[in-house]
């Protein structure tokens, strides 16, 4: 592949993953006492800590979002990004295996329900792309670091 | 290579610590009020007016709590009539899923369309009250409320329950 092409490709991968990430975090934001409903359906945390991380994930995905549209530490950013889809697959996957039927919460809050299956299916994709980000070497196409 | 991951690894928190701390920040006194268990402020909730008459809006247990002391919504129990037997939140009606059109006749005789009715069921994994809200928005019904914590939470919250053993 042209080392052209190549960047271009890195390049809408991260745009794309990015805007995914920061319409995802901005949805929640706005909404922070519905996400902790959503976090508390996963019957993993106490009460208190369901606000807690509902109050600030939103704010990791949608920081990491925007991070990665404008290309700023993408290497440090796509790792994040990486990390909290592994995270994420583990939990979805604990429902499975826990028998919990519940929304994954993943964009909207109290929307139409998304099986846990589809959102690992979907995590793994974005989970591919943010480790291609991370491991790509020199991408500076319509970024700014 | 050891410095180059080093730094790296600093990067990913300084991002990491900054994302909680704007969001700790901005969520402050929701955290405040998790924290020592208030939550009352209702202008942080959805309220009864914030309903659109198009769609359920889900109701934490603060806001519900809110309703059932100010009397001012009716609880409706989609679960089972003998889980509901076992025991269900003070005053509420049971309406389960499968006896829907024998129990609407009873609730449309107490209720009118614009009554908020909160519906509940075993949970946050039970989707029972949303497909009894759906059903009830069909039938005309406009201010529905679906408490997803359900009877659990509320009974672990301590609050008024008929019918359940000691």
């Amino acid at each position: 592949m042209k080392p052209k092409t190549r960047q271009y490709i890195l390049a809408a991968l991260r745009i794309g993953l990015g805007s995914v990430f920061l319409y995802a975090g901005v949805l929640k934001i706005s909404d922070p006492t519905a996400f902790a409903g959503s976090v508390a359906a996963y019957k993993i945390l106490p009460y208190f800590m369901n606000y807690l991380v509902a109050s600030t994930i939103p704010w990791v995905e949608a920081l990491c979002g925007l991070l990665l549209i404008i290309g700023y530490r993408v290497k440090a950013t796509s790792g994040i990004v990486a990390a909290m889809n592994m995270l994420f697959i583990v939990l979805l996957a604990s429902t499975i295996i826990r028998g919990l039927d519940i929304d994954c919460g993943c964009f909207r809050q109290g929307g139409d329900k998304t099986s846990a299956w589809t959102a690992i299916l979907r995590d793994i994709l974005f989970l591919s792309v943010a480790l291609t980000l991370f491991s790509a070497r020199g991408e500076r196409r319509f970024s700014t670091r | 290579m050891k410095e180059h991951y080093r730094k790296l690894f600093l990067e990913m928190a300084i991002i990491v610590i900054a994302a909680v701390t704007i969001g700790v920040l901005w969520n402050f006194r929701l955290l405040c009020d998790a924290a020592t268990g208030k939550l009352s402020d209702t202008k942080q909730q959805p309220v009864i007016s914030a309903t659109d008459g198009k769609s359920m809006t889900p109701a934490p247990l603060v806001l519900v709590r809110e309703l059932f002391e100010k009397k001012e919504a009716l609880f409706v129990d989609a679960r089972e009539s003998s889980v509901y037997s076992d025991g269900h939140i003070k005053g509420a009606i049971s309406m389960p899923l499968g006896e829907f059109e024998t129990t609407l006749k009873d609730l449309r005789s107490k209720t009118t369309l614009d009554s908020p009715l909160v519906l509940y069921c075993s949970g946050y994994g039970c989707h029972d009250s949303k497909s009894l809200g759906e059903k009830l928005m069909a039938d005309g019904y406009r201010t529905i409320l679906i408490y997803e914590g359900g009877y659990p939470e509320w009974k672990d919250a301590g609050l008024p329950v008929e019918g359940a053993k000691p």
